[in-house]
């Protein structure tokens, strides 16, 4: 693609291919810097434990170690987390999960830091753990949080709309189940890093690999107790991030280091063992379904009890789960429902934000319910959902009005009418021997923004440099998803300016505006709706500068061009160097604010959930997959994927694919591969070698659909893309399972073993009868 | 940091595995470069062999192929008699890892980590696979079979490497299969695999018949009770079905984190099934 004024709606070369391809962009993991020390963290090891002494003696003597810290060198309140502050930077008293961090070591370089880590002597009592929900909610259950009022129960929350258990018992057709679904690994390629250090000034900087660079702000300054204009946060692009890096990571544990290195960088750098130990990770869950209907397949009522598990820590785990609840009963219209909630602390991996956000894993279990049901009033799944989808105007499982762009129905319609669905009892009958053909469908949606409670917020910022170019100042991070370009592409559009000559200045505390985190599929939105003004704005003025340069007396007659203003009827130009050269900072620099609009009409339920409920927009999508099962391995292939997704109008079309395809290729991993495997606390899949990710070989040819709906709040109608698509795979494959084989899945992933499992306990010929 | 030796020739590899203690051969890595990172073992130094000639490539020798320990996959992937004779293996390297790993990795790193899940294993079992070993002063020969003790241990002395592997291929047989069970399609450990030979006549009926299942015990499984069982038969499903009930006892699988034990017992049984699907060459 050639240098161009982007267009709205037509792709747009993304705004950090050339750097990326070329290896000039740096992330957070690139910076370096001379005299570099290296920090490290000693971990639990344990799963649940009482500290006795963390002797560092040994460790500090070692030449080559700068400082060995533990908890009692914390300043501040030694708290991190994003709504609850539980999470100690350096463990005193207890520690809570394997990863839990007891020591921090500053070392010359990164052989002694690993020498030094291993000669911190910790003698722990160990505490009998808990491992999962059943051991949490069990009677007399050890705590995990010996303070916390709640006991073992995180948060307790239930969404009640008309009388579901009532309404239950008049269903002629109800459908039952529990489902499982296990914690899942971001698996982001650049593992959890910074750097940083502190100047003269006593100004702690840090470069870091984050989602949420403003949030850190306050992060560090709690939980060390520094003041908070005296902490810089500098978040470059990163390498990936689906949720993994919303939260401290290494930010806290950082600038504790910077403290103690007399002005020397400090780098952390978790390898990817670290990274499945102490990263966070999507929450594992259990949830119990009953859904009945009228006999003509028309929903009238739900109960569902989800159960969380957030590990050791709340990190947004009642955020979360709200979500999930708020999404429990798909997008359908059920008058009747109850959704009650259990978000539980354990002695698991900390559990936190994921695309999908508490999503994935009731999408799951509705789209089952929906196929269950289908098969019980013995009616085409494609038609009950239909007969149910969520109009504009409608009432949703969580008891709001939809008054905003609301496009499943319209998204099922085209996958109802594409050849891979029509043609599918043809392709079914083509299997070969020893395999079953299957097609599934899921239809899901995914909130976007924060949601009440939460001001979701943006300050964009533009400037014309005194050279007379563009320079965009993002508050918010790109962690690959492309809200970077999309903002290229609505500067150059609005100012008429080509992609190439824009300059994007990544989030840095010093320099750009408070946006808000990169989550929630907020990004492109809230930014970009403060972004339209402020580039509004700065054309008036450099228009208004212009006219002032020609003596022309109406604004209408002058054209910004690239690099210039021209005055058609006299063919006079004024380049923007010259024009930029004559105004002040004040004049060339343009800011305006956008918040996301909210639910007005709350519904009386849900009052438990401080922040995050409801929700008033949602991006919509309808999958289909066709898979092959190999009866004799239970083995599952998936061969033709097709998604339909709404989510406004489109702003980029390649963009927008991208993040349907990237979606469905890990919703592929959580399917049918991807389980983080705990025993007694310990990560049995701690590295690439057993947790195992989808390859090129394992995700198939995948076609997106565009369903575009009008969304006139947003920024040219969009809305966010970027989590709703991880909803669809699990459930369409678990579909198409059922569809093909006959079997009824309830545990994700959907792995070969537990295929031919259920294959040999329904008898299925081809399966070995023994074993 | 480790001393490394890069000998160009036999007479540099003798003299270097002179030294005390002596370094641990290596070729493509793959294997213990993953160990040496985990530390799980940690020599003092290591001697490369990958650019020693007399230890690589394919040539025809006493009627059967003799592969050099250094060869790595990728090669003989390429090596048109390989391909020619030996389709079974050729079958099991393309399974084996990914491009990267097939172009680092060799057929010697492959049977001296004597792992059960070493794709190269089952076939060279099936095929009777014979290893040569060479120190300076001496030579010798034994079977695949022999040579690999246990899960990770040879019959390696610790003056020997392992020079090349000979193979034999008896032209006779006319199905050549390999399947392999990972938890993906590609770049995955075996979960459980088979290799099979027979010869089935054009009547219909097996002649002969050589299975060597990966992964589902302590080493490679060999079961002459599941190959009688073949044996004056047709590829029907019953007489897969008893040929499978008898494997499924051969086998002595293991849990671990890919799979349970129970699961490797009942493909390992299943895997024969796939026989029925083929017609002889
Ligand atoms: C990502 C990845 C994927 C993999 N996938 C597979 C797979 O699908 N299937 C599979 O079977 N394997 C797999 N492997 C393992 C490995 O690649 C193979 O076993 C490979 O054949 C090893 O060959 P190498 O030359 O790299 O061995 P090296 O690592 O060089 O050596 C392995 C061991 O053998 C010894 N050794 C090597 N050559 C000799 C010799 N000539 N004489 C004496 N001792 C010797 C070494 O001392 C060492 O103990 C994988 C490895 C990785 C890293």
């Amino acid at each position: 693609m050639k240098p161009s004024v982007p267009e709205i709606g037509r792709s747009l070369r993304r705004a950090d291919g050339p750097s990326k391809v070329t290896g000039r962009e740096k992330y957070a993991a690139d910076h370096y810097g001379e005299g570099l020390l290296w920090a490290g963290v000693r971990r639990a090891g344990v799963p649940h434990g009482r500290i006795l002494s963390v002797d560092t003696a040994e460790a500090a003597a070692l030449p080559g170690v700068v400082a060995v810290l533990t908890g009692g060198d914390v300043p501040g309140t030694n708290r991190q987390g994003i709504v609850h502050k539980d999470q100690p930077v350096l463990c005193r008293e207890k520690v809570r999960h394997f990863g839990d961090a007891v020591a921090l070591v500053i070392a010359g370089d990164r052989e002694t830091l690993a020498k030094a880590i291993s000669l911190v002597r910790v003698r722990m009592e160990p505490l009998p753990g808990v491992f999962g929900v059943d051991d949490a909610l069990a009677p007399g259950a050890p705590l995990v949080h010996e303070e916390w009022s709640g006991g073992n129960v995180l948060l307790r929350a239930t969404i009640r709309n008309g009388e579901a258990e009532k309404a239950l018992e008049a269903c002629p057709v109800i459908v039952e189940e529990t489902f499982e679904v296990p914690p899942q690994a971001h698996a982001f390629l650049e593992t959890e890093n910074g750097v940083a250090w502190q100047e003269e000034d006593g100004t702690v900087v840090l470069v870091v690999s984050t989602q949420a660079p403003f949030r850190d702000k306050w992060e560090v300054s709690h939980a060390l107790g520094l003041p908070w204009d005296g902490i810089r946060v500098v978040g470059p692009v990163l390498g990936g991030g689906f949720g993994g890096k919303d939260g401290a990571t290494v930010q806290c544990l950082l600038a504790l280091a910077a403290l103690h290195a007399g002005g020397r960088r400090v780098k952390m750098w978790w390898d990817r063992e670290e990274n499945f130990l102490a990263g966070y990770k999507r929450h594992g869950a259990r949830l119990h379904y009953r859904l009945g209907a009228r006999e003509d397949g028309t929903l009238h009522a739900l109960h569902c009890r989800l159960f969380y598990d957030t590990g050791a820590y709340a990190h947004l785990g009642g955020e979360v789960m709200a979500l999930g609840m708020e999404h429990a009963g798909g997008p359908y219209r059920i008058p009747h429902t109850l959704i009650e909630g259990w978000c539980v602390y354990t002695n698991h991996p900390v559990a936190g934000a994921m695309r999908g956000f508490g999503v994935a894993q009731v999408s799951f279990a509705a789209e089952r319910m929906m196929d269950l049901l289908a098969g019980k009033l013995g009616m085409d799944p494609l038609e009950l959902r239909k007969r149910n989808a969520l109009r504009q105007g409608d009432r949703n499982c969580a008891g709001v009005t939809l008054t905003a762009s609301t496009g499943i129905l319209e998204c099922l319609e085209r996958i109802g009418g594409h050849p891979l669905w029509t043609g599918r009892e043809t392709w079914k009958g083509q299997a070969g021997p020893f395999k079953k053909r299957g097609v599934g469908l899921a239809a899901v949606w995914n909130a976007m923004g924060y949601g009440r409670g939460l001001p979701d917020s943006a300050l964009a910022k533009i400037e014309l440099t005194p050279e007379g170019r563009l320079r965009l100042y993002s508050g918010v991070s790109d962690m690959g998803q492309g809200n970077a370009t999309a903002f290229v592409q609505i500067a150059g559009h609005i100012l008429s300016q080509e992609d190439e000559t824009i300059e994007l200045i990544q989030p840095d505390t010093a320099r750009t505006l408070p946006s808000g985190s990169s989550a929630a599929g907020r990004t492109t939105y809230t930014y970009g709706n403060a972004l339209i003004p402020a580039c509004e704005e700065l054309r008036r003025r450099i228009v208004g500068r212009a006219a002032l340069m020609l003596l022309v007396d109406t604004l209408d007659d002058l054209e910004l061009l690239p690099g210039r203003v021209r005055h058609p009827a006299s063919g006079r130009e004024v380049p923007l160097s010259v024009l930029a050269a004559t105004m002040t900072e004040h004049e060339r620099i343009c800011i305006s604010q956008f918040l996301m609009p909210v639910v007005r009409e709350v519904p009386g339920t849900g009052k438990e959930f401080r922040i995050g409920f409801p929700h008033l927009f949602f991006a919509h999508a309808a999958h289909l997959a066709r898979i092959e099962v190999d009866e004799l391995t239970g083995t599952i292939e998936v061969k033709d994927w097709l998604a339909a997704t709404e989510a406004g109008r489109v702003l980029n079309p390649q963009g927008f694919e991208q993040q349907v395809q990237g979606a469905v290729a890990q919703g592929i991993g959580y399917g049918t591969l991807e389980e983080v495997k705990l025993r007694e606390g310990r990560i049995l899949t701690p590295d690439f070698a057993a947790y195992i990710l989808p390859g090129s070989l394992d995700v198939p040819e995948i076609i997106s659909l565009v369903e575009e709906v009008e969304e006139p709040t947003g920024p040219y109608g969009m809305k966010g893309v970027g989590e709703v698509g991880a909803n669809g795979p699990l459930p369409a494959i678990a579909n198409a399972l059922a569809d093909g084989c006959g079997i009824s899945m309830t545990r994700a992933p959907l792995t070969a073993e537990r295929v031919l499992e259920a294959l040999r306990r329904k008898g299925t010929p081809g399966a070995g009868e023994t074993s | 940091m480790k001393e490394v030796f890069l000998p160009g020739n036999l007479e540099e590899l003798w003299r270097a595995l002179e030294r005390e203690p002596a370094p641990r051969p290596y070729c493509g890595g793959t294997d213990l470069l993953v160990h040496l990172r985990s530390g799980k073992t940690d020599p003092d130094a290591l001697v490369c062999l990958e650019r020693i000639p007399e230890l690589s490539g394919v040539r025809e020798e006493e009627g059967g192929l003799w592969i050099g320990a250094a060869t790595t996959h990728a090669r003989l992937l390429d090596d048109p008699l390989v391909r020619a004779r030996l389709p079974l293996l050729a079958r099991a390297l393309s399974t084996l890892g990914s491009p990267p790993v097939r172009n680092m990795g060799t057929i010697g790193g492959n049977i001296c980590t004597a792992s059960p899940a070493g794709d190269t294993l089952p076939p060279l079992y099936a095929l009777d696979g014979e290893v040569e070993l060479r120190s300076r002063d001496s030579s010798r020969r034994m079977p695949l079979r022999r040579f690999i003790t246990g899960p990770g241990e040879t019959a390696l002395r610790p003056d020997e490497i392992l020079a090349g592997v000979r193979v034999t291929p008896d032209g006779t047989y006319n199905v050549h299969h390999f399947e392999k069970i990972g938890i993906r399609r590609a770049m995955a450990c075996s979960i459980a695999s088979l290799a099979a030979l027979l010869r089935v006549s054009s009547s219909g009926e097996i002649e002969a018949a050589r299975l060597a299942w990966g992964s589902v015990g302590p080493t490679v499984v060999v079961s002459g009770e599941a190959e009688q069982a073949l044996l004056g038969k047709r590829l029907t499903r019953d007489v897969l079905e008893d040929a499978a009930e008898r494997a499924r006892k051969a086998v002595s699988p293991i849990d671990d984190v890919r799979a349970s034990a129970a699961y490797r017992r009942e493909v390992s049984g299943n895997l024969l099934l796939r026989l029925m699907e083929h017609r002889p060459l």
